[in-house]
């Protein structure tokens, strides 16, 4: 069983990945840091231009459908653009720019309702319905298994008597098979499994 | 030409009644003459609305504008392609592109019948002639395409310039046949249950169909991004508008179908569960196409007509509540083979992915709803748009990207904590590996690294398994390794063709994680001669050209690409404006690199040639797009059949005995 075998490629491969994905992270670090340090001609420094346009992207235009105001362009989106930069120049925060603009507009000019009173119940069911979902499938799966965790039968006697047999057979096959990515395919607990006889659909396999 | 048209679609109403109604009693009386008549009338559905769809292109063609679609849908400047488009861009038309789609793949599904399925198979062209009938009726009672005008306007409104677009050719076909299409699975699926057959005879139909639908979802959905991404002028591709979260709702209920029909396929198991997932992603195509018609939530894509909103309303509860009832009265009939052996193993990995892509689906829709919930009982309106959806869905996609990594890993049946530990080893050191250069180069999104090294661990994983699997045959067969690895995937092609749409999903995922996170945008206005600086391109701008056409006016700005004093490329933004409309259309300029896109589009031309400008850098966009036709191969591969089955099972036993786990 060469699972140490001179495997080279995949090495080669996660080489030239690592060096593909280093490549494209330091264009983005440089977006990352750049952000906000360089603004428009003519406009008035002394705001973060990513914190406004995050904030763009909370506040729905009023007049397009289902559109935020980074994304329109329209007239009143590019104002409200406007006011978003010139509040963050005077030093008001996301939260006041925020709640200006409700003041003005109401409620649903957020893109996201607000995460209080009656509008909590859109944030909560969402979350009941993750952790229900994760809940549930646990419990399926567990009843599905049976007597809840079982971890897989130990290799019996007969079983194991078996393993060099097989093992014969897939040498005499030429298929060198413990190599394939068949986890624990070398393991003898594993190997246990292949003493068991397929059922039918397992015939219809077409590894290899 | 159109009174063709219009008594075409009242004779294939009347046929697809018969159909309907003639399979059923046919079967329950048992009149098998009956029941092949009826299986000819599909035959006819479809010729009736061939004609139908052909007398609506020749209006087109004719220019014949006392069709009401027609003079609103085309003018006499469209040139002829744009039919293709016009057809389908309104509400009547679109209804009849479904329908004839419907007739084609029905008469498609009745002409080869599997064996298995010929004893229910009455029961499924009743289901898929009843759908057919619904579209008819709405059609002819409701949204005709072939209604006149009282007079005969001399020239029509024109198309939208927004659907003059390469995308616009298949992004809403497509997106409409994929919706469609789920009602194929679905009606073998409620077929055979009516029928009795509550075990396995539906299976083999179901995937295939129901993979033939997924990929036109897919398809359809990149497709309609790149479409925004490159005309609406924001420099995104994805909303989160209503009518979008309607079309990607079907797509994930069907791709967990796909993956939960795999496990009844091969091990038996899941059969009552894959029932509801067809049923569920069923009803959720039908909730799109209600949306899509006068739904009652605001949308870009709402064809606007609210009349047929309630028709659509009634058949969505009507697809719902009669595959569960059906359900509920067979439930004791069904009984999966096998019991699941294992918590770790493929079957339940399966189950997790199902899981989690359910509730992506579940969370949209309340989404989606809750403006109507809030405005119910509160009286206050609120908006769910982008930032609600980026929250909750974002965490639950990096669980399914961990799903897909982690879930191809495992053998059938059951492995132990150290199997999954040694399967895990070198594609979760990959991943490590690659968090932790990305940390060492500066990145601190702990979303974007999270989801960086779960795409590099699913990647590995599927390279590391070809790679063995190649050498292998390398090994015992003396094939070389290229052949060795097309060999291999020919010999699974399920299995290898979802990993080719695996490594697409992946390619999204770089998409989305590098535009969302290091995306950089700036709104610019400059005169000719400015030049403004984004990231490290110089941008020239140059000025702006007019360019007359007959029915819009383009101005073309040209901005010269520098990086490091160097001349890169010159980009010809446009904004045209059309007349007819008083709107105008943006189309993008777009230097596009599997590292970045520089991005430039101008959002308005000012009176003294001041344009203002919007630009982005989107790092991997590039990815996103080249992940499109990846995403059709893997389903091809994965759809493509098997040679011959008599070979391949001599073929396939032979390992099948012989290892641990076949796949």
């Amino acid at each position: 069983m060469s699972m140490r075998a001179p495997s080279k490629l995949p090495i080669v491969i996660s080489c030239l990945v690592i060096i593909a994905l280093a490549l494209v992270a330091t264009g983005s670090v440089a977006h990352a840091q750049e952000a906000g340090s360089s603004s428009e001609p003519g406009q008035s420094k002394g705001y973060d231009e990513a914190e406004a346009i995050s904030i763009d992207r909370m506040l729905m235009c009023p007049v397009c459908p289902a559109e935020t105001i980074d994304q329109a362009q329209v007239e009143v989106s590019r104002q409200m653009r406007l006011i978003v930069r010139e509040m963050l120049s005077q030093g008001s925060s996301r939260d006041e720019i925020l709640d200006f603009f409700v003041g003005n507009y109401g409620a649903d000019i957020l893109a996201a309702p607000p995460k209080s009173g009656f509008n909590l119940l859109a944030w909560i069911v969402p979350a009941v319905a993750i952790v229900a979902v994760l809940v549930v499938g646990f419990l399926v799966i567990r009843s599905m298994t049976g007597r809840g965790v079982q971890p897989a039968p130990a290799a019996s006697g007969s079983e194991e008597d078996l393993a060099p047999y097989l093992e014969a057979v897939d040498r005499d096959l030429g298929l060198d098979l413990g190599l394939l990515a068949t986890p624990g395919g070398s393991n003898p607990t594993a190997r246990a499994d292949r003493a068991e006889i397929p059922p039918p659909e397992e015939g219809l396999s077409k590894d290899v | 030409m159109s009174d063709l048209g219009a008594i075409s679609l009242w004779i294939a109403l009347v046929l697809a009644g018969y159909a309907a109604v003639g399979s059923v009693v046919g079967k329950v009386r048992n009149v098998p003459a009956l029941v092949e008549s009826s299986r000819r009338a599909v035959y006819l559905v479809l010729l009736a609305l061939v004609v139908a769809t052909l007398s609506l292109v020749a209006s087109f063609i004719t220019n014949d504008f006392e069709v009401a679609y027609v003079a609103l849908h085309s003018d006499l400047a469209m040139p002829a392609r744009f039919t293709w488009v016009a057809f389908y861009a309104g509400n009547e038309g679109s209804l009849l592109y479904i329908a004839f789609v419907l007739a084609a793949v029905s008469a498609l599904v009745v002409w080869r019948v599997q064996p298995s399925l010929r004893d229910t198979m009455p029961y499924t062209t009743a289901i898929l002639m009843v759908i057919v009938v619904f579209f008819l009726a709405v059609m002819g009672f409701m949204a005709n395409p072939f209604d006149k005008l009282p007079f005969v306007p001399p020239d029509g409104e024109g198309i939208n310039p927004l659907l003059t677009h390469l995308g616009m050719f298949f992004h809403p076909p497509a997106l409409m046949a994929g919706l469609v299409f789920t009602a194929v699975p679905f009606s073998f699926s409620l077929g055979s249950l009516i029928g009795g057959k509550t075990g396995d005879e539906w299976v083999d139909a179901g995937r295939v169909w129901g993979l033939v639908a997924w990929g036109l979802l897919a398809s359809g959905l990149l497709l309609g991004s790149w479409w925004a991404y490159t005309i609406l002028g924001w420099g995104g591709f994805w909303f989160w508008d209503p009518v979008e979260n309607a079309a990607l709702m079907p797509f994930l209920g069907l791709t967990a179908f796909i993956h939960s029909i795999m496990v009844q396929k091969r091990r038996g198991m899941f059969r009552m569960w894959n029932i509801l997932l067809i049923n569920v992603a069923f009803g959720l195509a039908l909730y799109g196409m209600f949306m899509n018609r006068g739904g009652p939530v605001p949308s870009v894509h709402s064809f606007g007509a609210s009349s047929l909103g309630w028709t659509f309303l009634i058949f969505l509860g009507v697809g719902v509540v009669v595959p569960l009832i059906v359900f509920f009265w067979r439930y004791p009939l069904i009984k999966s083979a096998q019991r699941l052996d294992s918590m770790i193993s493929r079957e339940a990995a399966f189950l997790v992915n199902n899981l989690l892509l359910l509730a992506v689906a579940f969370v949209t829709l309340w989404g989606s709803v809750y403006p109507l919930i809030s405005r119910l009982f509160t009286g206050n309106e609120i908006t769910v748009a982008r930032p609600f959806y980026d929250q909750v869905n974002g965490p639950l996609f990096l669980g399914l990207l961990f799903v897909m990594g982690v879930g191809p890993l495992l053998p059938w049946r059951r492995t132990t904590p150290a199997g999954v530990g040694k399967a895990l080893l070198r594609p979760g050191s990959f991943a490590l590996a690659v968090v932790v250069v990305l940390l060492a180069l500066g990145l601190r999104q702990p979303y974007a690294l999270i989801a960086f090294g779960l795409g590099a661990m699913v990647t590995a994983g599927i390279f590391l398994e070809w790679y063995r699997g190649a050498r292998s045959r390398h090994r015992s067969m003396g094939e070389n390794y290229l052949l060795a690895w097309l060999r291999l995937i020919g010999a699974n092609r399920p299995r290898y063709g979802g990993y080719i749409v695996h490594l697409a999903v992946v390619m999204v995922a770089l998409g989305i994680v590098g535009s969302s996170f290091f995306g950089t945008q700036r709104d610019v206005v400059l005169a000719p001669g400015d030049s403004f600086t984004i990231e490290d391109y110089e941008l020239r701008f140059m000025g702006t050209v007019e360019v007359p056409h007959s029915n819009r006016t383009e101005f073309v700005s040209t901005i010269e690409v520098y990086r490091d004093g160097r001349l890169l490329e010159i980009l010809y933004p446009r904004r045209d404006f059309y007349p007819a409309f008083n709107m105008a259309a943006t189309r993008a300029a777009i230097r596009s690199t599997p590292v970045e896109d520089l991005y430039v589009v101008p959002s308005e031309n000012l009176a003294d040639g001041k344009v203002g400008f919007r630009f982005l850098v989107n790092p991997l966009m590039w990815w996103m797009w080249v992940a499109g036709p990846v995403l059709v191969l893997g389903t091809l591969v994965a759809l493509w059949p098997q040679p011959s089955p008599a070979r391949a099972r001599v073929a396939a036993r032979i390992p099948a005995g012989s290892r641990a786990s076949p796949a």
